[in-house]
């Protein structure tokens, strides 16, 4: 029976039920099932530049946004089919998101948390500011998407793509973090010249993080602009920011696992609380504060304490026990703590 | 031909003089201490042949490719590993990621191949996995292969780190103060193991220590490094008695019989 409790099966039991959903439910639940399967995709592409690459960004909200307006302006100003935007505004997001590795390469910690902010701020301006493209503060409507070919409507349609890449997001992230490259990711986290001395090429690598948080964001957005068949700049602001923030830390960082529950549970939460808006930014800061200090490792490494198959890749456990002293011979029988390379 | 040539490096940070014309070379299979006071640029030394710092001068060449102002990445992919004075295990991994991390320069697969998994890939990280069990058996620390690096202690730690650089078949491997927190019967252990190494793995081992005792053990050669330059090399009992290395450790010869007792013994 426990060997059914692993994250696997969780994973494979919540996107089950997210399958049915839209036979059971009314237009309200189906757009939070919606908004649910858009932020798994949000909080799995924040976890794996912040998670595993160890990249404090700021930039998920501005990259959603930037899907959301390339999705969307593509299909207004030049008449794009969604089919094509939809692709097309993840490719820029991940374009744009990769250059912000050329600063990652020489900033890190608060100094790159700062550019980025610096650059999501740069972005809402431009969201607000250049009218002539974005029309401006009060955004734009984008035709509802078209799912008559399959005979759907455009808003079960509009789940069902949704479902359809979560569920290959979460697969691809689970392999490609499961590989040399998830190694090489962390190990660029844990200790970068440690990693540069075994071969890992920090630009290359640094590249590649951004780009595929990049493309989950922007793809994130152009379901968002499909879903809502709107557009408008305040959506993508630091309250967006902290909400990614927060999924990833409520749920587990570094986790993939971790990123499907936070987002889960965090959108049902802002839905609870949709009714008094200023108390999900107190309920938020309140939830963020609270796993910071006392569930660092999130909701994935109570599930781990106490599942025992509850395994994944590259993420042991954070306050792992210390072994049995089987090597008193050792000066120090403690592990040392932990130490950059000395230069 | 020797496989790593250091020719006339000097190195500056700033105003500060830390390698001044220092030259040495080790063949292949061969281990050559680096032995010296705190600051005489030791560590420094090492930085500069793995390429964390680019010599001022001089050049450094690695089985006759020039390697200065290459990156560490690059030169590692020439077939140097090495370790460093603190722990370097990555801590979100296990014992086991550790090793596989370490045989990154030795697998292939992209992203794409890892995204779907391509049988090539599933391939490639079983032998991966393979290797990495038996590199960890042969520093015979297997049974903690899925323990997550950071319980272990200090001493498997620096053991397992070992392992990792052995892992993909190095070529040359820099050792930052192996026996750095160990235990006498500990560094009898790693005296072993590293004579083990050159035998059976034919790779050259270069390696900055103060255990004294582990040196005149091992290494094949000395090289003594005082205030950034080369003061003496040569085999090890020749070192050890070098008038100037006793004076560059000892200070003067008033108190070296007392200091050769503690320290050099």
């Amino acid at each position: 029976m426990s060997r059914l409790l692993g994250c696997r099966s969780l994973l494979g039991a919540l996107f089950i039920c997210l399958l049915f959903l839209p036979f059971g439910a009314n237009p309200y639940w189906l757009f939070v099932g919606n908004l649910i399967l858009i932020y798994i995709v949000l909080a799995l592409g924040l976890n794996i530049l912040i998670g595993f690459a160890g990249h404090l960004a700021f930039a998920n909200a501005a990259m959603f946004g930037i899907g959301a307006y390339a999705v969307g302006l593509l299909q207004v100003r030049l008449s794009f089919p969604y089919w094509l935007a939809l692709p097309s505004g993840g490719l820029i997001a991940m374009l744009l998101g990769t250059t912000m590795a050329f600063p990652a390469l020489r900033l890190s910690g608060i100094y790159l948390a700062m550019a980025t902010l610096g650059f999501a701020q740069f972005t809402q301006w431009v969201f607000l500011n250049w009218e002539t493209v974005t029309y401006g503060a009060g955004g734009f409507r984008v035709p509802a998407v078209d799912f008559s070919p399959l005979a759907l409507p455009p808003k079960i349609g509009i789940y069902y793509l949704s479902w359809l890449i979560a569920v290959s997001l979460v697969a691809f992230a689970w392999n490609a973090m499961s590989s040399r490259i998830g190694r090489a990711f962390v190990a660029m986290r844990d200790g970068e010249i440690a990693a540069e001395s075994l071969g890992v090429t920090l630009l290359h690598y640094k590249a590649l993080a951004f780009a595929m948080s990049g493309v989950y964001a922007g793809i994130a957005g152009g379901l968002f602009a499909g879903l809502l068949d709107y557009v408008a700049p305040e959506t993508f602001d630091l309250f967006q920011m902290i909400t990614h923030k927060a999924m990833v830390m409520v749920g587990g960082i570094g986790s993939i696992t971790g990123s499907v529950i936070g987002a889960t549970l965090l959108v049902l939460l802002l839905e609870a609380l949709r009714a008094f808006k200023s108390t999900q930014e107190i309920a938020f800061g309140t939830i963020l504060l609270v796993f910071v200090v006392f569930c660092p490792g999130g909701l994935v490494s109570i599930c781990r304490r106490y599942l025992p198959h509850w395994q994944e890749p590259l993420h042991v456990a954070q306050h792992a026990a210390i072994l049995p002293d089987t090597d008193s011979g050792d000066v120090s029988d403690s592990p040392p703590p932990p130490a950059r390379a000395e230069l | 031909m020797s496989r790593l040539r250091v020719e006339n490096v000097s190195l500056s940070f700033g105003g500060l003089q830390v390698l001044s014309d220092v030259s040495m070379e080790a063949g292949p299979g061969e281990i050559v201490g680096i032995i010296g006071p705190n600051g005489a640029g030791k560590t420094t030394l090492l930085n500069a042949i793995c390429g964390i710092h680019a010599p001022d001068r001089g050049r450094i060449v690695l089985d006759g490719t020039p390697v200065g102002g290459l990156k560490p990445s690059a030169i590692a992919a020439l077939g140097l590993r090495r370790t460093f004075q603190t722990s370097q295990l990555f801590r979100g991994m296990t014992v086991l990621e550790n090793m596989m991390a370490g045989m990154h320069l030795g697998t292939h697969s992209g992203l794409f191949a890892a995204a779907f998994r391509t049988s090539a890939m599933r391939r490639e990280e079983a032998r991966t996995i393979e290797q990495a069990h038996a590199a960890l058996r042969y520093v015979g620390m297997e049974q903690f292969a899925n323990h997550p690096g950071s319980a272990l202690s200090f001493g498997q730690q620096r053991i397992i780190e070992i392992a990792r650089t052995l892992i993909d078949e190095p070529r040359i491997i820099l050792l930052d103060e192996p026996a750095v927190g160990l235990s006498p019967p500990r560094v009898d252990e790693l005296t072993e193991l590293l004579r083990r190494i050159r035998i059976e793995k034919g790779v050259t081992l270069i390696m900055i220590e103060h255990v004294i005792r582990l040196v005149m053990d091992v290494c094949d050669r000395v090289v003594v490094l005082s205030s950034g330059g080369v003061i003496a090399s040569g085999l090890p009992d020749d070192v050890r008695r070098n008038r100037e290395v006793i004076e560059a450790y000892l200070g003067s010869e008033f108190d070296a019989g007392r200091a050769q007792s503690q320290r050099l013994v």
